[in-house]
This record gives C-alpha cells, structure tokens and sequence, in this order.
C-alpha cells in the first residue's frame, strides 16, 4: 500500500531536480503525475528515465505564463480524471541583480514565475479541489521565504509572498479536506542553481559558483546543501492522508539554516 | 521495509497520548522503543496492547529529575544495546494563573517537567549519540512554543525554552549525523489534555469547551490535531530521509501558528 495510492498530482517544473524528485517519489507511493516544463525534449527524457508507464505524462508550458498553469491542471485533470495534489514547484530567478540594478522586466519575470504561477495554480487547483472536499497544494518556496539575502531580492520577495498566499488560503479551505502548505528548501544543487548560480554569487558579492554554495552550506547546522530526495520526502507526507491535520505550515528541509 | 528499520528509539512518556501513538508508529516502521511512564500498572498495559513482543521494553520513571532521566535514556542502552532516537515527549503542567498571580512552585515545576527535563534527556542521550555519529532527538514543543497565550505562561514559558535548547543543540551537533527539531503540536486531547484542560481553563477565566474551541478556532480545520499526527512527523524526522531537517520546530497545527 503506498502512501498516494491512487492519487493524482501535478507539478509545475517537474521534469528535473527538485519536482523530479518528487514526481519519483510520488510514483514509487502508488500514486499518478503530470510533470510540466518548457522543453519537449526534456519532457520526453523525463518519462522515459522515469519507465512509469502510464503513471506519468508531460506537458509542455512555461510555469511564468497563466495559461500553461491553468493548462497544466487541465490537462492533468483530463488524463486522469482527478486532481489530488497540486505542486507549484517552478520558480527561480534569470538575472540576478541588487535592487539599485533591477530592471523592470527582470522584477515581471520574477513576480509571474514565482508568485503568480503558485496563483494561478492555486486557484484553478481549488476550484477543482473545493467541489470535491479534498486536495493538497503544495508549495515550493526557500529559506528566502523567511531570510532576505542580498542580491535576490525578486527572489526573497516572491518566496514570502508564497508563503502569505499558502497561509491565507490554507485557512479559507481548512473545512474542506483541503491543506496548502508551503516547503522551505535550504540550498540545493538544482540545474536552475548551476545555471545562474554564478550571477547570483557576484549579485551578492562573491566570488562565484563555489563561494555561493560554501556561504550556504556554511550557514546552516549540516554545513552541506540539501538534497532533492530530502524535499521529496517531505512532499510525499504533506500530500499523504497522515498529513490531513497539517495545513498553512512553512515546512523547513534546510538544515538549520532559518531560525524560525 | 520499514524506514526506522533496526533503529531503537527511547520515548519518554510513552505509555499514552502522543508518546504512544509515535511508539507505535515507530515499531509499525521496524524500531525497537523504549517507553516510560510513572506508572509500573500503565506500562504493562500500554506494553499489552502494543502486543509488540520483544520490540517494546517498558521503563518506570520520573523525568523531574537528571537521575530519572538518565535512568530512561542509559536503561534504553542497557537494554536495546544503542539509541537511535530520541523523544523527550513527556510533559506538561498544572497550577496555572496569569503571571500576576503564578507561584514559584508552579513555574518551576513545569519547567523542570518540560524544559530540564528534555535537557537531561537530550544530553544524556548525546553522550551516546556522539560517539556513534548519529541521532535523531526529537522534542515536544507546542504550538505554545511559537505563540503564548494567556493565562498558560509556565506553560508556553518552558515550550519555548525547549525550541532554544533545540535550536542550539542542532548547530552543536550538525554535522556529526545527528539532528536535533521540535514538534509543535496544536491542542490535542490527550488524557494530560484532559487532566489539566479544565483548571487551566479556570485559570484563563472559561469553560474548558471555551478552551478547546478558542484553540480550534484558531486553527484552519476548526478542529483539534490527533495524536497520529505528531507520530508520522516523528517518523519522518527519525527517518532517514529527516536527515536534512534540524534546528527545526515544525507546526502540527492544523494552521494556527503564524510561523
């Protein structure tokens, strides 16, 4: 008996780390996913490493644009009938600046892909969910949902507007066998991480890529970054029925770096 | 496969309530558990209903004092031959008034029934847990830990005392395998609920159905928690893949605390 037997899930960025890992997971409890990403290609890659045959399918659409969220439950829920757990997992930033250098379209770009996506998501999820008096949202948001790190700021204001939204509308469904929790990865080594990791650490004054990564890892309690199975883990309880009781949490995996 | 397969874990306060509830989880997931209790009768019947044969030893003891407690942790090793996990679990308090009028003995028996307590328990337990390079210790806040109400400050006083000691303890001990959170649980209604509900309600001028749904209509599901839900958080964080989570105190609230 697996912990998601017969559950469906959807999870915006899903073909790779972090929403990879929980799509795995998810599969392994028994459950079904939609994975979402921009590339086809990648699409196709994920499916056929994760051999789950008609457990899991792929839809192609940028997490920064309302109508691929919307999309992506849709689909989701015309594939397989139902929509039980909702991941906003996409999310991350493209060109890192202070806000002294931030320019408007990189503030936009961030706003939609990680603020507005978790919106979007999480409305059409619960006007699906509500109806049927149960559901999981699932949100993907940081350390720099509580911390507020220099040279991120698009990054750190978006994660804690997650999680206002996740405690705001944990408590306008808390009746209704629905629960919307946010989880708070410390650092992990993530390809959106290697990807912009190194403009990152120069928008914060390092020196590059592995200076980012010791600063991080140094900061918490296991001085080593996280991993995408430990974001996992705690994925697969919150959208268990063990988790029924555990709605509107910022649930920490970062390895003491928040204190709080 | 369970995931605390071969592990051995030492609840204080195991015979009922939310101790038991994880003892049982914990031996469904393959450990071995020590419980205690106070009370030799509540052992062996918490031990019978179990019905886990060799997987569950009852130890008898007070955890008011460092020789109590080291008694329960070092008589888990005795016994079971390591320690695992670690959960101060037991706790509580009784005696309650608004601060103008708090006695000293009843500020300092919560504290030393929580807070020394899960820090006679904690160190003791690190004595093992170091050499071996791994541990789990878990520790019973309450959603009282992160807010505080009023009339219940011994209460909240010692909870949030205990998330210190958790906090610190996990950046001691970080990178030696072992990790260190607390669970805080909304209001459950456990028979210490049960006990100490009504004069705590007195305390804080109400009826103690007015207790309970002040604390249910807190919370998002307009309900209280269940023991069941402090256990599978316990396993997930005794687990091996609670590995990246420490210095934390996780809300089993069912939304009521604001962080």
């Amino acid at each position: 008996m697996g912990k998601l037997d017969g559950k469906v899930a959807c999870i915006t960025g899903g073909t790779r780390s972090i929403g990879r890992a929980m799509a795995e997971a998810f599969v392994a409890e028994g459950g079904k996913v939609v994975v979402n990403g921009r590339s086809e290609e990648k699409g196709a890659t994920c499916l056929a490493e994760m051999d789950a045959g008609d457990n899991a399918a792929f839809y192609a659409g940028d997490a920064s644009k309302q109508d691929a969220v919307e999309g992506l439950i849709d689909f989701t829920i015309e594939t397989y009938g139902q929509l039980d757990v909702c991941c906003l997992n996409s999310g991350g930033v493209n060109m890192t600046a202070p806000v002294a250098q931030m320019s408007d379209e990189e503030w936009n770009l961030e706003i939609d892909w990680n603020l507005n996506q978790v919106f979007w998501g999480m409305r059409r999820a619960l006007q699906h969910m509500i109806p049927r008096e149960s559901g999981r949202v699932l949100v993907t948001s940081s350390v720099e949902g509580k911390l507020g790190k220099p040279g991120i700021p698009g990054y750190a204001a978006t994660k804690h507007a997650v999680n206002g939204l996740v405690k705001a509308a944990a408590h306008e469904v808390g009746t209704m066998g629905i629960t919307v929790n946010s989880i708070l990865p410390g650092l992990i080594e993530t390809d959106i991480v290697r990807d912009t990791g190194e403009d990152s650490a120069i928008a914060m004054g390092l020196e590059g890529y592995d200076a980012l990564i010791e600063m991080f890892s140094q900061e918490s309690a296991i001085k080593r970054p996280n991993t995408v199975e430990e974001v996992a883990a705690v994925a697969v309880f919150l959208a268990s029925d063990s988790a029924k009781n555990i709605t509107g949490t910022m649930f920490p995996v970062d390895g003491g770096t928040m204190p709080y | 496969m369970g995931a605390l397969d071969g592990r051995v874990a030492c609840i204080t306060g195991g015979t009922r309530g939310i101790g038991r509830a994880t003892a049982e989880a914990f031996v469904r997931e393959g450990a071995k558990v020590v419980i205690n209790g106070r009370s030799p009768e509540k052992g062996e019947q918490a031990l019978a209903e179990m019905n886990a044969g060799d997987a569950v030893h009852f130890i008898a003891g007070d955890v008011k004092s460092r020789e109590g407690c080291e008694a329960i942790v070092n008589g888990c090793v005795d016994h079971f031959g390591k320690i695992d996990i670690l959960f101060a679990n037991a706790g509580g308090a009784s005696n309650h008034a608004p601060v103008a009028d708090l006695t000293d003995e009843a500020m300092q028996d919560s504290l030393v029934w929580n807070f020394w307590h899960t820090f006679w328990t904690m160190q003791t337990a690190l004595k093992h847990m170091i050499p071996q390079e791994s541990g789990r210790i878990i520790t019973m806040s309450s959603v009282e830990g992160k807010v505080g109400k009023p009339g219940v400050s011994i209460y909240v006083a010692a909870k949030h005392a205990i998330n210190g000691i958790t906090k610190s303890a996990a950046q001691e001990v970080g990178t030696l395998g072992i990790t260190v959170n607390s669970v805080c649980p909304g209001a459950i209604e456990t028979d210490i609920m049960l006990a100490e509900g009504p004069p705590a309600a007195e305390a804080m001028g109400m009826t103690y159905d007015e207790l309970i749904n002040w604390f249910t209509s807190e919370s998002a599901i307009k309900r209280l928690n269940e023991v069941e839900d402090v256990a599978e958080v316990c396993v997930l964080l005794a687990s091996d893949a609670g590995a990246g989570i420490t210095g934390s105190m996780i809300s089993i609230d069912g939304g009521s605390s604001p962080y």
